[in-house]
């Protein structure tokens, strides 16, 4: 994997673009992502079926990888069975 | 909805809501809007925890997907110069510029007229702003509640001379929405005027033209008459001079307004359908004259008939009146009514957070009597490489400037 590929889920409609980092095995249901998706999927592991959405960006712990979803899925992305967070804007706080 | 605005593209450097709205109308309309947001924070919209006094979630937000549905986000500092390089790459495939940065913050970061039109001199350059492009107030900077609101006579207007103080506007981004349709509309005739013609026009409404307008008849006639009108405390009964307009307390403490401006032709339909058949002959009231002229008798015997009867009896009974009426709603009620369900005011997004459908209303125009078709507001920076590869733009260059912070 490198920056700008994008990978599937082999279990279930999820796709992301590799946006930070390389050489990582990425996970989602538990199973490795790749390039295409294999004809017999199989379903996510009820550990890793939180769902992934549509333009969220996935990090890690570490900040050395990011995940932009493409196509969400029942799936959740994770690296060695760690999940991954979502990346969110850091709003200043206001009230109307 | 008829895609009138298919190939063209907003670049929309732009916060809050005002500006931005006028974004979200044309994407409505199928304008690809391309919208800079800050890397870290986004568009400081995105931070409201309250709206109007009431809290909010922030990842289901009215305040953003309002003026935000249909757009692709690019995250970029426009602060850096390295971020100012993409914008001028953008604008150069762009056929709107859109903001409401204050003309000190577009010289100092490089992004006013003469800056975008240097990269893209067939460009729209349209400007919304508090008080105007012009005069000693350019650059002073203001919310609707402060430019629209209070600034521009309406507050004072909507008050009534007994209360202390002044009403505040009630409703979050009341003229903020108002102005964004008019900025549309700008960008819509002079984007005609350019296919007619091939001149780009730049083009400004602020906060307070918008309000000028709104408010124009009462202005004009304060100008004119030396006096204006203003708001009378809340009664039930008719206005001084007409009867047939006004509030009118219901049994149960609903409110029907009246408001049969020309009472002449409407007095016996109007009096039967309240109950009142005998009114419509006695010689008081059976004139548009002598209506208006004893219309304090007639109020209190119409007051009357209304106390003796619930709401919904009334908005059902009254259908078939031949005067002008309304009941009086709130913004709860408005979201289930026929009507307006009817009229497709309201369509359905898919919510970031993976929740039920967001529900949101459509901008006031319907072409072809279809409903709109959107997507939801974006995430902040969702969309900065895909929009950037499309560009033509490599990886490479994507790293380099996400490490120097221009870009997320």
């Amino acid at each position: 994997m490198k920056p700008g590929t994008k990978l599937k889920s082999a279990v279930c409609d999820t796709e992301v673009m590799v946006i930070l980092g390389a050489d990582v095995a990425i996970e989602c249901g538990g199973a490795p992502m790749a390039l295409e998706r294999p004809a017999t999927g199989g379903e996510p592991d009820p550990s890793f079926a939180a769902g992934s959405l549509m333009g969220k960006r996935y990090v890690d712990e570490a900040g050395t990888v990011e995940l932009l979803c493409v196509k969400p899925g029942k799936g959740s992305l994770s690296i060695g069975g760690v999940a991954l967070r979502t990346k969110d804007a850091k709003a200043l706080p206001s009230s109307d | 909805m008829t895609q009138v605005m298919k190939g063209i593209r907003v670049l929309e450097v732009a916060q809050m809501t005002f500006v931005p709205a006028a974004g979200a109308i044309l994407a409505d309309w199928g304008a690809d809007v391309i919208k800079i947001e800050h890397p870290v924070r986004g568009d400081t919209q995105r931070g409201f925890i309250n709206m109007g006094g009431v809290k909010v979630n922030p990842k289901r937000s009215p305040f953003v997907e309002h003026p935000n549905r249909g757009k692709r986000s690019v995250g970029v500092d426009i602060s850096k110069p390295e971020g100012m390089e993409v914008i001028y790459e953008l604008a150069k495939t762009a056929d709107v510029f859109l903001t409401n940065y204050l003309p000190k913050q577009r010289q100092k970061m490089k992004f006013d007229i003469e800056h975008i039109r240097a990269v893209n001199p067939n460009i729209i350059y349209a400007r919304g702003s508090a008080y105007g492009d012009k005069g000693p107030e350019r650059d002073f900077g203001g919310f609707d509640g402060t430019a629209f609101w209070n600034r521009s006579g309406i507050a004072t207007a909507m008050t009534p001379r007994e209360m202390v103080g002044t009403l505040s506007q009630g409703i979050p981004a009341f003229g903020d929405s108002i102005g964004g349709m008019n900025i549309a509309g700008g960008i819509s005739a002079a984007l005609f005027h350019r296919e007619r013609t091939g001149e780009a026009l730049e083009l400004d409404v602020s906060l307070l033209s918008t309000a000028w307008w709104a408010a124009g008849t009462s202005i004009d006639m304060g100008i004119d008459c030396g006096e204006v009108s203003r708001n009378r405390m809340p009664t039930s009964g008719g206005n001084p001079g007409n009867p047939f307009m006004g509030n009118y307390t219901t049994s149960d403490g609903g409110i029907i307004n009246l408001c049969t401006l020309t009472p002449g032709p409407h007095i016996r339909n109007v009096f039967q359908h309240l109950g009142l058949p005998e009114a419509a002959d006695d010689p008081r009231f059976s004139t548009a004259e002598a209506l208006m002229k004893n219309w304090e008798p007639a109020s209190e015997l119409i007051n009357a008939q209304f106390a003796r009867k619930p709401f919904d009896y009334w908005r059902e009974h009254l259908k078939t009146m031949s005067g002008q009426w309304a009941p009086v709603l709130d913004l709860m009620q408005i979201a289930e009514d026929e009507q307006a369900l009817a009229n497709d005011m309201l369509f359905e997004v898919e919510a970031s957070d993976g929740g039920e459908p967001i529900k949101l209303v459509r901008g006031p125009i319907q072409f072809n009597h279809e409903p709109v078709k959107t997507t939801r507001a974006p995430e902040a920076s969702e969309h900065t490489e895909i929009v950037l590869m499309e560009m033509g733009m490599d990886w490479d260059r994507i790293e380099s400037l996400k490490k120097v912070g221009a870009i997320a």
